[in-house]
């Protein structure tokens, strides 16, 4: 990579991001409009400001990580177009969904390797559990990326960018951060309360190191429930949303010379979930006319490990190189007990291990073969094998425990061809070698064309396999009422898509404006539906037959004057999903909008920041069979109401910008259940339903502080 | 310096206090075990139990009032400790969860003068250090009277439930028998009638064919996977009995007089009790499968013969079996080739907890765990009542209405259960007429037993008077 380049955009950011600038430093000159020269890396040979990028990278900078004093990635995700978090009450988990398809074909990645997580390596991932202390940057890319990334990454991906340097010869900032939920907080058991403290120092030029401690209780969203030491089995104990608590340690160590750069990153993770059974037994006694209340709890705990080196340069004084080794594992255990609720007594006590992954990973870049300056090919390799585990009680298994090794293999190539000025393309493919699927190919062809005035076009196609889930493979129950098989025959479904960029940059009097028009397609084949395949006795079983597409135009600006900012853009997606494995279904469109616009202040005379997000979210559709009265089955168009997000907050650095305080408020429009009849009547659910979106206005202040020296 | 502060002050807001929560308390409750107590059953010196709410923090002690109408203290009964102007007074120590008085039944053997007696104990009294409080089963009746009621916890084995269990509400007696130890049940009473296993998902089609010999398994290979339980096809509803316990309604016709209208039978065995432990909160109902028979069913006089052989023989056993008017069904195990008991005679029962093969309306049969059947081939009659009208406490003999008494035997069934939660509906209970006339309330009270396994239930049931 090219490390000059890139420490002048860390500095940039750690100068204007984080306004960690404590001595004014001349040689940098003061940016007002910095997401203009952004810098991003991901799909890239070598660092690339965002403009030169043949990838339409979105970036969420420090700055706005800051503004929304996002903690983990739950908290900032749900202001970006097109990407809804779809939090689950019941397990404390935060997926993501994008273009309408879930969290498992979407993949996560620290500095551009992926990260794992308890139900896979890089997808699946829960949002809750990536901590932000340490992030320069977010890079998001929407659409197939399987070239660059491998299998998993059909709907796109996330990469997140840590810091790895400092200006300062040594840098210590603590943190406090104290938030409601919704309209509860304590200093007992209710709220969130968030210390972290990170140590970084410069030893000499070349060695860096940094650690970072992190506590973050979530104390959970009480509702109208009423905790754990409920009595009655009337649905009210527990919590709207489960309380947990994480602790984050994270070091980086990072070495520079000249043409060679190695960093190694370590991070522990370690998170607790308490479940508090809803289900009381009561155990009425009419003897005595008395109850002793039992409930069934649970407390997951899921510890992280993370180790990444990574070594990059160039060699011959030619050809770049960018490899990373790393070994990750994370794993859940459950305590399962019950509990004595009025003498507070745990009995049965039960530890197990429920579900886990362990990853040995390696990914090689190799690039800048040819002098000629216009061209370029990059080759590649990513490895991996990983290690799942999963026990009986965690998916409907038979009751033996899962326990599986997946072993990928993929080589890569791509070619960056420079035509002219104007126009580069650049195709690539990757062949995908397993120890369990077919192998299988992804391709992609990016172009980028740039007119007049500004103007500029892109369009880039990509393919990316998804592999089937353990749940897709192994699933067993069967007895006497049911017949409910996995299919360890299954094949990856297949993702493609297709997207057209129009974007124009311009400077109007001291307005700095850039406008985006993008519009997509996507496709994924071979679905994997638990469909019917036998009527008489009733079997089902998982089995690729589904195809989805989706198309939409996305429309994004942003505007730059002296000291105020401003982004607004808005999105129209349609979803189509053919249905095989229904008797009768519909194939038909349905469209949804999201609109997002944020703005923020800068006055510099206060030292503040003021700042406004807000995103609406477009009711959503889906088609959902009902019987009617006549026992027919009917189509229906089921829909989650429409709900906007709104976060503002205020941002004012005191002491020589020593000390910073953002004062903030999350979901100003009180967003908690939502309305959704997409879930379609059956015997075991009702036709409508309330999704938990929210707990509620709620606010926070976090107050951080410099020691710089 | 400043900075020095400045940190200690911000790790100091660091780490919050302990969690605090505060449980609602109840009062230290002592009751007796039992509302009443036949007095036939005491024929020697018997403990009368008398149970705690929880196991007591400290001692005390309980103080009871006897009354006992005609019956002499010291001649006709007694007490361990003795009464002391009528009151018995029973110490308990710290640990205790429950305690005891011995009666001593003076007059045994009874006579036919001692039916009327009564022998009543209350507790007016508790003396103990915490929060106490009289209620629940503050009195017990030694009688010869029927039953007041009592709490029972049918012994179902457990998440496999492998026993069907029958109560005699009137006379608190439980008995039990293995779910797979029974095939058929011939019918004792007018008609002729067989009924086959529905608690291990059995099933029976009727074939074309009046030789049992000349049946083998080609013939009926193509109907195999049709004549079984839960295959979600409504057809399936002809290869059962009649789930509402009508004996017109068996899967088996009406067994003929005249020999050559008794068809051959495919029957289906169903499945052997679950081995399996399944997840806490789950059953495992159904293990092996016992594969195929095929039966053909006589009459002759007030006798039932029974030819039965393995599908795929060329020759067959042949039995006769009596009908026995003083139970519902005669038992037969086509695996042991023998009669064998299952339920008690039929006036001695009045509910079955047992495992059970149901119909889902558009969905065929449907094997459900945890039912609860009322006797109403021996003529037992029971509905449901809302918490919504009255409660159960408040129900009364006023509150009877005879025409919402049924003769389904559904009529508790599996609806008294919530599966996915573990729990039992508090907002219904039952109203059960015996074949003596007596009334009862009945209401649920536990599916799963207090670590969270299936297969433990507990009722509670009251003689309404």
């Amino acid at each position: 990579m090219n490390s000059c380049k890139r420490n002048k955009f860390i500095l940039l950011f750690l100068l204007f991001g984080i306004q960690l600038n404590a001595q004014q430093n001349d040689s940098i000159p003061k940016e007002k409009h910095e997401d203009l020269e952004e810098v991003v890396v991901t799909g890239q040979y070598n660092a690339q400001s965002v403009d030169k990028s043949v990838f339409e990278v979105r970036v969420i900078n420090r700055r706005e990580i800051d503004q929304l004093a996002g903690n983990n990635l739950a908290d900032i995700l749900n202001q970006t177009l097109n990407i809804n978090i779809i939090p689950n009450a019941s397990t404390g988990k935060s997926g993501v969904q994008l273009f309408g398809l879930d969290a498992q074909y979407f993949k996560i990645l620290v500095d551009n390797i992926p990260l794992i997580n308890d139900e896979g390596l890089g997808n699946n991932t829960d949002l809750t559990q990536i901590n932000l202390d340490d992030i320069e940057r977010i890079e998001i890319v929407e659409g197939s990326m399987g070239v660059q990334y491998g299998a998993n990454a059909v709907s796109g991906i996330i990469n997140i960018i840590t810091k790895k340097s400092s200006v300062h010869k040594w840098q210590v900032s603590p943190y406090v951060q104290e938030e409601t939920i919704g309209d509860e907080y304590n200093w007992v058991d209710k709220g969130r309360h968030i210390q972290s403290i990170k140590l970084g120092h410069n030893f000499n030029e070349s060695l860096y190191g940094n650690a970072i401690f992190t506590r973050n209780n979530f104390n959970g969203f009480w509702g109208d429930k009423e905790g754990k030491s409920y009595l009655y089995n009337d649905g009210l104990r527990g919590y709207e949303w489960l309380p947990k608590e994480q602790y984050t340690v994270k070091s980086l160590w990072s070495y520079k010379k000249k043409n060679f750069n190695l960093f190694y990153k370590f991070e522990f993770f370690d998170e607790q979930t308490e479940r508090y059974a809803e289900e009381v037994r009561e155990n009425y006694m009419p003897e005595t006319e008395t109850t002793q209340p039992v409930a069934s709890d649970e407390v997951f705990s899921s510890a992280r490990f993370f180790h990444h080196l990574n070594a990059n340069g160039q060699v011959f004084k030619q050809v770049h190189y960018d490899v990373s080794l790393s070994y990750q594992e994370q794993k859940r255990n459950v305590e399962a007990y019950n509990y004595r609720i009025r003498t507070e007594e745990k009995f049965d006590v039960e530890d197990y291990e429920y579900e886990s992954r362990k990853a040995y990973y390696s990914r090689g870049n190799f690039s800048n073969f040819l002098p000629k300056k216009q061209s370029d090919i990059q080759i590649g390799y990513e490895v991996n094998s990983i290690k799942g585990f999963a026990s009986s009680v965690s998916g409907m298994y038979s009751s033996e425990n899962i326990e599986r090794t997946l072993g990928s293999y993929d080589v890569f190539a791509s070619s960056e061809i420079v035509l002219s000025d104007k126009v580069s393309l650049r195709p690539g493919a990757r062949a995908l070698f397993s120890s369990n699927f077919n192998t299988q190919a992804a391709v992609s062809l990016s172009a980028r064309y740039a007119l007049k005035n500004g103007w500029e076009l892109r369009g880039i196609l990509g393919t990316s396999p998804r592999l089937p889930s353990y749940e897709e493979l192994y699933t067993y129950f069967v007895d006497v009422n049911h017949d409910v098989r996995g299919n360890s025959n299954l094949n990856p479904e297949q993702g493609t898509s297709a997207f057209i960029h129009l974007k124009k940059k311009s400077k109007i009097n001291d307005w700095y404006l850039s406008n985006k028009l993008s519009g997509w397609f996507m496709n994924v084949k071979d679905r994997i539906e638990l469909v019917i395949i036998n009527q008489s006795p009733l079997q089902y079983e998982y089995t690729n037959i589904d195809t989805y597409n989706a198309w939409g135009l996305t429309f994004t600006n942003t505007a730059n004057i002296n000291n105020v900012r401003i982004n607004g853009g808005a999105t129209f997606l349609g979803v189509s999903k053919v249905l095989e494995s229904e008797e009768s279904d519909t194939d038909d469109y349905l469209y949804g909008i999201q609109l997002n616009v944020n703005a923020s202040y800068q006055i510099p005379k206060w030292n503040t920041v003021v700042s406004a997000y807000l995103k609406y979210n477009g009711p959503q559709y889906q088609y959902v069979q009902e019987q009617d009265e006549n026992g027919e089955i009917a189509i229906l168009k089921g829909k989650q109401s429409d709900y906007s997000w709104l976060s503002a907050t205020v941002r004012k650095s005191f002491l020589d910008n020593k000390l910073q305080a953002t004062l903030g408020a999350r979901n100003i429009f009180d967003v908690t259940t939502l309305r959704n009849t997409t879930e379609g009547g059956t015997v075991h659910s009702a036709g409508s339903t309330n999704n938990l979106l929210g707990y509620g206005r709620s606010y926070f202040l976090k107050l951080l502080y410099n020691f710089n020296f | 310096m400043k900075k020095i502060y400045i940190l200690l002050f911000i790790t100091t807001l660091i780490f919050g206090c302990e969690e605090n929560d505060d449980v609602p308390a109840q009062p230290f409750v002592a009751a007796f075990e039992k509302l009443s107590v036949n007095l036939s059953t005491i024929t020697e010196d018997s403990e009368i139990a008398i149970v705690f709410s929880e196991e007591a923090f400290g001692s005390g002690e309980i103080i009871v009032q006897v009354s006992s109408g005609e019956a002499v203290y010291g001649e006709d009964y007694a007490t361990i400790p003795a009464t002391e102007s009528n009151q018995i007074i029973i110490p308990f120590s710290e640990g205790d969860d429950q305690t005891s008085f011995t009666f001593q039944p003076l007059m045994y053997p009874y006579t036919i003068d001692d039916n009327n007696t009564s022998i009543t104990f209350e507790i007016i009294g508790i003396n103990y250090s915490g929060y106490s409080n009289i209620q629940g089963y503050t009195s017990t009746i030694l009688s010869f009277e029927t039953s007041l009621g009592a709490v029972i916890s049918p012994e179902v084995g457990g998440p496999n439930e492998g026993d069907q269990v029958f109560i005699d509400l009137s006379t608190e007696e439980v008995t039990s028998a293995q779910r797979d130890s029974w095939d058929l049940g011939f019918y004792g009473g007018d008609e002729f009638r067989v009924k086959i296993n529905g608690s291990i998902y059995m099933a029976a089609a009727e074939l074309e064919s009046t030789d049992i010999d000349a049946v083998s398994l080609a013939d009926v290979e193509e109907i195999q996977s049709s004549v079984a339980v839960g295959t979600f096809d409504p057809n399936n509803e002809a290869y059962i009995d009649d789930p509402s316990g009508a004996i017109s309604g068996t899967a088996i016709n009406e067994i003929s007089a005249t020999d050559a209208d008794n068809k051959v039978y495919l029957i289906n065995m169903g499945y052997y009790i679950g081995t399996e432990t399944p997840a806490a909160g789950s059953v495992a109902i159904a293990g092996e499968h016992r594969g195929w028979k095929k039966v053909r069913i006589l009459q002759t006089s007030d006798s039932y013969i029974l030819q039965y052989a393995d599908i795929d023989a060329t020759t067959h056993s042949e039995v006769t079996i009596a009908k026995n008017d003083a139970y519902n069904f005669s038992f037969f195990s086509l695996e042991d080739e023998t009669v064998v008991t299952v339920e008690p005679e039929k006036t001695n029962w009045d509910i079955s907890f047992t495992v059970f093969t149901n119909i889902i309306d558009g969905a065929g049969s449907y094997g459900y765990s945890d039912f609860v059947i009322t006797n109403v081939v021996g003529g037992v009659t029971a509905y449901e009542m809302s918490t919504d009208d009255v409660s159960y406490a408040d129900f009364s003999f006023e509150n009877i209405d005879e025409i919402n008494l049924s003769d389904d035997q559904r009529i508790i069934g599996a609806d008294w259960r919530d599966v996915f939660s573990g729990g039992v509906y508090n907002d219904r209970f039952y109203v059960l007429k015996d074949v003596e006339g007596n009334y009862y309330k009945i209401k649920m009270l536990a599916l799963l037993s207090e670590s969270g396994e299936r297969g433990y239930p507990e009722f509670e049931y009251q003689l309404i008077n």
